[in-house]
C-alpha cells in the first residue's frame, strides 16, 4: 500500500517538475523513498529474470544505456536509470516511474548504474545477480577522497551480496583486484593487444592493490589499463574470458570479440570497453551474444558522447569528460580526425563537476595543438586555469570568454571543417542547450 | 657592448612524482620552469623516483616535494628517512624547498593519524594531527612580504601546527594550517610550504618569482635579475578568483 503511495507521489512529481522545465530526475525518487523508504526492496524484487547494474568512474551511463538497448532489443522489458541520476534517489525514481498506477513493476530485466559511494547505500535495498565494475579513475577528489576510498566502497557493497556475479575489466588493475577472491564468480573483459600510442598520463593505479608493490607493465592502454604483473606477489592481469583483439579505429570501428569480427559506428578507443562490458555483461546473465552486432544498432548515444550537430554545414561535436582519463581519451579522439579543426575547451568548477581543478595540469591538453587545429577558445567558469594550462606548454589560446555561444559562432565562420567542443559535466546541458538553439539560427546544412 | 653575463642555469629536482602526484603538481613544476626558461635561463627538471631513488642535491637548485594519498606518503617517508640529514643540510645551507601538502607534512615531526604516527623528516618543528573533517575548498591568502593576495585550493585532513615560524600568508578566506589560526603554510629560510595544492605558482605569478629570485640570489648573486613577463592572464587568473572566492 505504501509503495503504491510512493509509486504515484514520485509519478505527480516527476510531472510536475517536467512541467516546471526541470531536468532533475533524482527528486521523484526522494519525494517516493519518504512515503516508502524500502521502496526499492519491494519494487526490485518483482523483477522477473535479473538485475544488472554498472559501477566504475568512465563509461557507467553509456554501458548501463547500452545494456539496457541490447536486453530490449531481445524483446525484454527493462527498467533503467537512462538519465544517469545514480544515487539512491536516482535509482528510487527509476523503479518508481516504471511501475504501474498499481505500485507494481512489469519487467524482465533492471539495468541500473549506480554511483560508486551509494552502492552500499543502495544494495541494502536491492540484491543485484550481477556488477559490472568499468574502471577506477582519479575523479573529482574534493567529493569522494581518495581512490582507495572508493575501492573500499565497492568492495563492502561486493561483501554484501554473496551471490553477486562480478563482470571486471582485467585491464585495469583497480578493478582486476575485486574478482580475485575464490568462491566468487568473476567474467574479465580486455583488450590484448597494445593499440594507442604510449603516453606519459596520470596512471594513479601502478602499484599493486594486493602487496603493494610497483607493478610492470607491458603496455598501457590509457592511464593505468594495460598488461600488468606484480613482480611480488601473484596478482596480474587476469585469464580474459571477453577478449578484443585485431583493434582498427577507423571509420567504422572494427575489431574482434573473442575472434569475432565486429564492425561499428562509433567513435573512440574508450567505447570498446563499453561494447565490450556489455558483452561480458550479457555472457554473465545467461544471455547469447551471436546477434551482438544488432543488438548495438539500436542504440542512440546520450547527450555530449560525440554528439554531432551541423551548423552552417560545419559539423559541431559535443564531447563530455568528467575527469582526466576522460579528458586524454576525448583528445586521443579528436587526434585522429585529421580534418581542420577550431577547438572550444569548457571547464566548469560546479560542485558537480569537483570544486578542484587541479586535475587540468594531469590532462595532456597540449597535445590538441597539432597542425590540424585552427583556433583554440577557453571558455567556462575556469576559463583562465584553462588558459594558464595552455600557456605554460607554449600553445597560443586565440580567445578566453565567457561567451560559449560567440565561441560556438566564431568557429562555424571560420574555414576550418569541423568544430570540436570538449566540456565537463555542468557545462554539458547549457551547451547543448546553445547549439540547439544556433540550429534553429542557421540551419542543418 | 652590453655586461658580458654567464649562461644562468637552475636545476629542479621533483621528489617521487611517481608516488606523490595526487593534485596536479606538473602545474607547479611547470611554472617555475617556463618562467626561467621565458627569461633566458636554462632549466633542467629532474626525478627522483622511487625506483631509482637518486637524490643528488649538490646539484639541486629547487626541489620540489608534493602531495599523494596516505598510503603513498608513507611509502615516500619511508625513502626519504635515510635521507633526512642531507635534507636537512640542503634547507639550513638556504636550499630552496617546495613542499605542497603531503610534502608540508613530511617535513614536520609527525602526522599523528587516528591509529598510527607517521614520523616525518624533522626538518621543521612543526606537527600534524589528523581532524574531524577533510578542510576543503577555495582559499585566498595575504603576504605582506611580497605584497600579494594568493589564491588556490586546499583539501587536507590534518592541521598543522607551526609553532614561531613565518608563514606563507594571513587567511582571508578559507581554513588554512588548522581551520582555526588564521595562518596559512610555513616559510622558513628557503623552505616555503604550503596546502594550497596542484596549480598553485600559475595564478600567482608573484609568489613563483619571489621564489626563483631566492634561487637566483643564492646561486648568482651578482647576476639574480629576473626580467620582468607579460603576466596579463596570470594576473587575470588571480583577480577572477579572488573576486569569485570572496563575493561568496
Amino acid at each position: 500500500m505504501k509503495a503504491k503511495l510512493a509509486v504515484l507521489a514520485a509519478k505527480a512529481a516527476a510531472l510536475a517538475a517536467g512541467a516546471a522545465g526541470g531536468k532533475s530526475s533524482s527528486m521523484p525518487g526522494a519525494v517516493a523513498l519518504r512515503i516508502c523508504p524500502n521502496l526499492i526492496e519491494v519494487l526490485s524484487k518483482q523483477v522477473r529474470k535479473g538485475i544488472i547494474v554498472t559501477c566504475g568512474t568512465n563509461g557507467k551511463t553509456t554501458t548501463n544505456n547500452l545494456m539496457c538497448s541490447a536486453l530490449e532489443g531481445k524483446g525484454y522489458k527493462v527498467v533503467c536509470n537512462k538519465l544517469g541520476a545514480n544515487m539512491i534517489n536516482g535509482v528510487a525514481t527509476a523503479f518508481a516511474l516504471a511501475a504501474g498506477s498499481d505500485g507494481r513493476i512489469d519487467a524482465d530485466y533492471a539495468a541500473i548504474e549506480i554511483d560508486e559511494a551509494s552502492a552500499p547505500k543502495v544494495f541494502k535495498y536491492m540484491r543485484p545477480d550481477v556488477m559490472v565494475i568499468t574502471n577506477l579513475f582519479r575523479d573529482q577528489l574534493d567529493r569522494y577522497g581518495e581512490i582507495d576510498i572508493t575501492a573500499d566502497l565497492l568492495k563492502s557493497a561486493i561483501e554484501m551480496v554473496p551471490k553477486l556475479t562480478l563482470v571486471l575489466n582485467g585491464d585495469d588493475p583497480l578493478c582486476a583486484q575485486f574478482g580475485v577472491k575464490e568462491n566468487r564468480k568473476s567474467v574479465f573483459y580486455g583488450i590484448s593487444e597494445q593499440v594507442l600510442p604510449q603516453t606519459d598520463d596520470t596512471k594513479e593505479g601502478r602499484f599493486c592493490p594486493v602487496c603493494g608493490a610497483q607493478m610492470w607493465f607491458d603496455y598501457y592502454h590509457y592511464s593505468q589499463l594495460g598488461k600488468y604483473e606484480c613482480p611480488k606477489c601473484a596478482f596480474k592481469r587476469p585469464r580474459i574470458d571477453v577478449e578484443v583483439k585485431n583493434v582498427d579505429l577507423g571509420t567504422p570501428m572494427r575489431f574482434t570479440i573473442n575472434n569475432k569480427p565486429m564492425v561499428l559506428n562509433y567513435k573512440g578507443f574508450y567505447n570498446i570497453y563499453n561494447m565490450i562490458a556489455v558483452y561480458a555483461g550479457l555472457s554473465a546473465l545467461g544471455e547469447d551474444t551471436n546477434d551482438f552486432q544488432n543488438l548495438l544498432k539500436g542504440y542512440k548515444p546520450q547527450i555530449g558522447r560525440m554528439e554531432e550537430i551541423v551548423l552552417c554545414g560545419k559539423p559541431v561535436i559535443l564531447n563530455l569528460a568528467k575527469n582526466p582519463a576522460g579528458f586524454n581519451q576525448a583528445i586521443q579522439t579528436v587526434l585522429t580526425d585529421k580534418r581542420k579543426k577550431d577547438i572550444i575547451i569548457a571547464i566548469n568548477d560546479n560542485a558537480n563537476d569537483g570544486r578542484d581543478v587541479s586535475w587540468l595540469w594531469d590532462v595532456d591538453f597540449e597535445l590538441v595543438a597539432d597542425e590540424y587545429m585552427n583556433t583554440l577558445t577557453c571558455t567556462g567558469k575556469r576559463l583562465y586555469d584553462i588558459a594558464l594550462r595552455f600557456k605554460y606548454s607554449d600553445v597560443k589560446v586565440d580567445e578566453i570568454t565567457s561567451d560559449m555561444k560567440s565561441a560556438i559562432e566564431k568557429a562555424i565562420k571560420t574555414d576550418s571543417e569541423v568544430c570540436y567542443v570538449l566540456v565537463n559535466y555542468s557545462a554539458m546541458y547549457t551547451t547543448e542547450d546553445i547549439m540547439l538553439e544556433l540550429k534553429k539560427k542557421y540551419g542543418g546544412a | 657592448m652590453g655586461v658580458h653575463k654567464v649562461k644562468r642555469v637552475v636545476n629542479i629536482l621533483h621528489m617521487y612524482p611517481d608516488l606523490l602526484n595526487l593534485y596536479g603538481d606538473k602545474g607547479n613544476i611547470e611554472c617555475l620552469k617556463k618562467r626561467l626558461e621565458w627569461r633566458g635561463i636554462e632549466v633542467n627538471v629532474k626525478s627522483c623516483t622511487f625506483q631509482d631513488n637518486s637524490i643528488d642535491l649538490d646539484n639541486t637548485d629547487i626541489v620540489f616535494l608534493g602531495g599523494g594519498s596516505d598510503r603513498e606518503q608513507k611509502i615516500v617517508c619511508e625513502a626519504l628517512l635515510k635521507q633526512k640529514q642531507r635534507l636537512k643540510e640542503y634547507v639550513e645551507n638556504s636550499g630552496v624547498l617546495l613542499a605542497v601538502c603531503g610534502g608540508y607534512q613530511l617535513l614536520g615531526k609527525y602526522y599523528q593519524l587516528e591509529d598510527e604516527k607517521i614520523e616525518g623528516l624533522s626538518i621543521l618543528d612543526i606537527y600534524t594531527e589528523q581532524g574531524k573533517k577533510r578542510l576543503i575548498g577555495n582559499i585566498v591568502l595575504h603576504n605582506d612580504e611580497i605584497g600579494a593576495d594568493i589564491v588556490g585550493f586546499e583539501n587536507h585532513g590534518g592541521r598543522t601546527y607551526t609553532g614561531n615560524y613565518k608563514n606563507l600568508g594571513s587567511v582571508v578566506k578559507g581554513y588554512g594550517n588548522t581551520g582555526k589560526s588564521g595562518f596559512e603554510g610555513v616559510v622558513y629560510k628557503n623552505v616555503f610550504a604550503t596546502y594550497l595544492h596542484g596549480p598553485l605558482l600559475p595564478k600567482n605569478p608573484k609568489l613563483c618569482d619571489h621564489i626563483l629570485k631566492r634561487v637566483l640570489e643564492k646561486k648568482y648573486p651578482d647576476n639574480s635579475s629576473l626580467a620582468p613577463l607579460d603576466d596579463e592572464t596570470e594576473i587575470k587568473a588571480n583577480e577572477y578568483m579572488k573576486e569569485i572566492i570572496l563575493s561568496k
